[in-house]
């Protein structure tokens, strides 16, 4: 859990930094990257709340599989939805490195269940491009763009357009 | 000048009603003690601070209202005039007028001129002589701005940088344009300002340029930006009003400046109209011409007959109740008023947690096995701490019912008098104790209920005395707590429900079936069902059909249940059984498979483990238990929520009956846990409303438990049945 604690601290630093939620963008942004198997995924930073450590969920009944239950936050029911199933990937047991990433979209606030978290990156708007089409093979709906870091390739969620599906 | 008193508004507020409340008490005794002179005195008083507290806050026609009804009490006073029935009428009907008034200055909501016109008219002209000309001075004199048929101005205005720091606020300026004139297309020039590095928040960078329309002298326009013309920049051209400038009159630009304040303080969208007749594009006229032909849905319906002009009065009645709950609800942020020795209390209890707190993890950082029972005993304090703060956080919430009662006294006697009935009210257990939230979302409902008693209850005098009965009916509002729950009944000696005539009227409407045997509870049942009423005519006070239901609807809402007593020709009584508090619910943990559920107690009448012949089925799968000869439907509820039970077998799972609106169901798990007080989360706050669930409790080992929704749950289980069905 160290790395996790770790990345708390640069997640909070970076909301720092950028003083209000619109300042970060002029100069690209900055992005909560994890994983999903090998896959790399990134969220803007500032929707991220806090990395929560993976608790035991409570099962929703008559949800869609996405939505994998609620969680006690501190006091408030939290849903919480597997990105792997959203994704049409299948799901894995709970590893250690297993993260609930909590994000705020329309002052709701919701957990995402992902692999691992990595990294704080900053990516250069240049760096981005939009999403490519597939076609109907591979749904990309939930996807604001792709981007690119070092050798890195980042697809970076749109986390808005997520929980409207949900 | 009302913004620096923008924080004591709420106070003003709050003790406004409070005042009214007496008055209108004090009002509704003296009509009983006319020559009760500490009666008029506490009347006087509180009319009185009312009118000071409102010329304080600037609200010149609640001042000037009240100054009216302070004038005609104060010859009351001296004596001048002897108190009669319709003096305390008028008087009663101008505390209505004065709550309209100060609810439409809380609100910002325009308020009917004409009836405030019509009393302030008519205080004036029954105080006359003594008191102030009648009539010659409108109450809204003061307030209307002048109208707008002079010039207008181009303001430019750059306010000295300094004008934060001095504490002065730009939109002072703009409620003051406001009320000498029409303040038309603010627009505000941001360009000076700096990146947010750079700025410093105490220094003003913005400038406005503004369009007013005012009969107002340029001196007077100038004299607004008195205090901030130093420093700052100010250019005040007149420019000629185009000649179709409307000439409205008084009532409509004091509605148009006021919607100009709240386009300024709020920045709301404006209608299409509005924004053509700004931009010049259209004249008024053309805009009103256009606006008077266009037709109401309600009237195009009755043209193309689609709807009878009853029914559209009646939607429309709907709508306008509609409209009124949610300003209602708007007001209802209100704070609470609490006893300084509650909240002693609880800082004392606080204290003893940090004690307690600090204890255990003094223990924990030197914790040896010797010292278990240590331990235990701490913790066994920090539950006591921990429970009396609960119950005393609670406390606070709790306010008398008095407070919803009060408002009977008033609604009783103005309803004998409508329906030419004798009334007494009979109000008991005031005092009892109930989570505010509670009180005020019961006001409506027993509103309802008592009006049921005066209109359709209790009979009229001459029809009591043929029934050997005393002339005046009796209507009993009574509190009470009972098992956890707090009972309220009403109760009439009236002619009680006629159980043919419901039946009849039933049939005739399609509620149920000719010749269909219902059990007593059954009829009664069907007084709640939307759209029934026995009431021959419908009458302005009830009648409709809406009421019962809605008064069901609500209290189940809360958590609660209505029930009937009725007896022909001595009278009928309505309990409401309601919980002390919607956050907190006694709850019974039930187990399903892996699945922890709450059931809330208030809705389980006995749980059960049937035996394997009592479990029948019909017409292949809907499944019946006989609990004691009665056959109730079975719902499993692994079924419902699709989860893994433990058992499929009825006879080795346990069954709840359970009660909803009247309907009894047996739901099936396999375990209960145990009964335990759980604290409702919402759902909602960030996620949706799920089908089946009412809320969401934190549980013991910090998981999140669901609390079941049983009519939900019955609703599922019948789609899923049609479903079935239909495939």
């Amino acid at each position: 859990m160290a790395a996790v604690t770790a990345l708390e601290t640069a997640v909070k630093q970076s909301h720092r930094q950028s003083g209000v939620p619109s300042g970060g963008a002029a100069d690209g942004s900055q992005l909560l990257t994890f994983k999903l198997g090998d896959e790399l995924y990134g969220v803007d930073i500032l929707r991220v709340q806090e990395i929560k450590g993976y608790t035991a969920v409570t099962r929703i009944p008559n949800t869609p599989p996405a939505i994998k239950g609620v969680i006690n936050l501190r006091g408030t029911i939290v849903p919480i939805v597997e990105l792997r199933t959203v994704f049409g990937m299948p799901t894995i047991d709970v590893t250690p490195f297993t993260v609930i990433i909590v994000v705020v979209v329309r002052e709701k606030v919701m957990g995402l269940v992902v692999d691992s978290v990595s990294d704080v990156l900053t990516i250069d708007r240049q760096d981005m491009q939009p999403p490519p089409a597939f076609g109907s093979r591979v749904d990309v709906s939930c996807l604001s763009g792709i981007a690119k870091s070092g050798d890195k390739l980042v697809a970076l969620l749109d986390i808005d357009r997520l929980l409207a599906d949900g | 000048m009302s913004n620096e008193f923008e924080q004591f508004q709420d106070a003003f507020f709050e003790e406004a009603a409070e005042h009214l409340a007496i008055v209108e008490e004090g009002l509704l005794q003296l009509e009983r003690h006319p020559e009760d002179l500490d009666l008029l005195n506490k009347i006087f008083r509180s009319a009185h601070s009312i009118k000071g507290a409102s010329g304080m806050f600037g609200f010149d026609a609640v001042a000037q209202f009240t100054h009216k009804m302070e004038t005609l009490l104060d010859l009351l006073r001296s004596g001048k005039k002897s108190v009669t029935p319709g003096l305390t009428d008028l008087l009663l009907k101008s505390t209505d007028c004065l709550k309209t008034l100060l609810d439409g200055v809380k609100l910002n909501a325009p308020v009917d001129d004409n009836v405030v016109q019509r009393l302030s008219t008519e205080l004036a002209a029954v105080s006359a002589g003594e008191g102030e000309r009648a009539s010659a001075s409108s109450p809204t004199a003061v307030a209307e701005p002048p109208a707008s048929s002079g010039g207008a101005y181009d303001i430019r205005w750059t306010p000295p940088e300094w004008l934060f720091r001095r504490g002065l606020d730009p939109l002072q300026i703009f409620k003051e344009l406001a009320r000498i004139g029409r303040l038309g297309r603010v627009n505000v020039d941001t360009s000076r300002l700096p990146d947010l590095n750079n700025m410093n928040p105490e220094t003003c960078y913005l400038s406005w340029t503004m369009r007013l329309e005012t009969a107002a002298s340029p001196k007077e326009v100038e004299s607004v930006f008195e205090f901030v013309r130093e420093d700052g920049e100010l250019s005040i051209e007149a420019v000629a009003v185009p000649d179709s400038a409307p000439t409205v009159s008084g009532a409509d630009v004091q509605r148009e400046a006021k919607s100009a304040t709240l386009e300024i303080s709020e920045g709301g969208p404006k209608s299409i109209g509005e924004i053509l007749v700004e931009s010049g594009a259209v004249s008024k006229e053309a805009l009103e011409r256009a606006l008077s032909q266009q037709k109401r849905v309600g009237e195009i319906l009755i043209e193309q007959k689609a709807a009878t002009p009853q029914q559209i009065e009646q939607a429309l009645q709907t709508q306008r109740q509609m409209e009124a709950a949610a300003q209602a609800k708007k007001a209802d942020t209100a704070s609470i008023r609490v006893d300084t020795a509650k909240i002693d209390k609880l800082i004392n209890l606080v204290g003893e947690l940090v004690i307690t707190q600090s204890m255990l993890s003094d223990l924990g950082t030197r914790f040896e096995m010797g010292q278990v029972h240590v331990l235990l005993e701490r913790i066994a304090q920090l539950e006591r701490n921990t429970r009396e703060i609960q119950e005393r956080v609670m406390s606070i919430r709790m306010v008398p019912i008095g407070t919803a009662f009060s408002r009977f006294p008033r609604l009783v006697r103005d309803l004998a008098a409508k329906l030419g009935k004798k009334i007494q009210l009979v109000l008991s257990g005031e005092e009892t104790e109930l989570d505010k939230t509670v009180i005020e979302a019961i006001g409506d409902p027993l509103t309802h209920l008592v009006r049921n008693a005066a209109d359709h209850g209790l009979e009229m005098p001459e029809e009591r005395l043929d029934n050997n009965k005393p002339e005046t009916g009796v209507i009993k509002l009574n509190a009470f707590h009972e098992s956890g729950n707090i009972c309220i009944t009403v109760e009439d000696d009236g002619r009680g429900l006629n159980r043919d005539k419901i039946l009849a009227k039933a049939v005739k409407q399609g509620l149920v079936a000719d010749g269909a045997a219902l059990s007593d509870d059954q009829i009664h049942a069907l007084i709640m069902k939307p759209g029934f009423s026995t009431a021959e005519q419908v009458s302005d006070l009830s009648g409709r059909g809406v009421g019962m239901d809605v008064v069901k609807r609500n209290i189940e809402a809360l958590g609660g249940t209505v029930s009937i007593k009725t007896v022909l020709g001595k009278g009928t009584t309505f309990t409401l059984k309601l919980p002390l508090t919607l956050a907190i619910i006694e709850g019974m943990t039930i187990r399903v498979g892996r699945e922890t559920y709450i059931v809330p107690m208030l809705s389980i009448l006995e749980s059960i483990q049937p035996k394997p012949e009592a479990v029948k089925t019909i017409v292949g799968n809907g499944e019946l238990i006989d609990v004691r000869g009665i056959y109730l439907p079975v719902i499993r509820l692994y079924e419902v929520f699709n989860v893994q039970p433990e058992y499929e077998d009825p006879a080795k799972a346990i069954l709840l009956v359970v009660e909803t609106e009247g309907e009894r169901v047996a739901v099936m798990v396999d375990e209960i846990l145990g009964q335990q007080q759980v604290v409702i989360k919402s759902m909602e706050q960030n996620f949706r409303k799920v089908q089946g669930i009412a809320g969401a409790t934190i549980l013991g080992d910090g998981t999140v438990g669901f609390i079941l929704d049983v009519r939900g749950l019955l609703e599922i289980a019948r789609q899923e049945a049609a479903a079935a069905d239909a495939a």
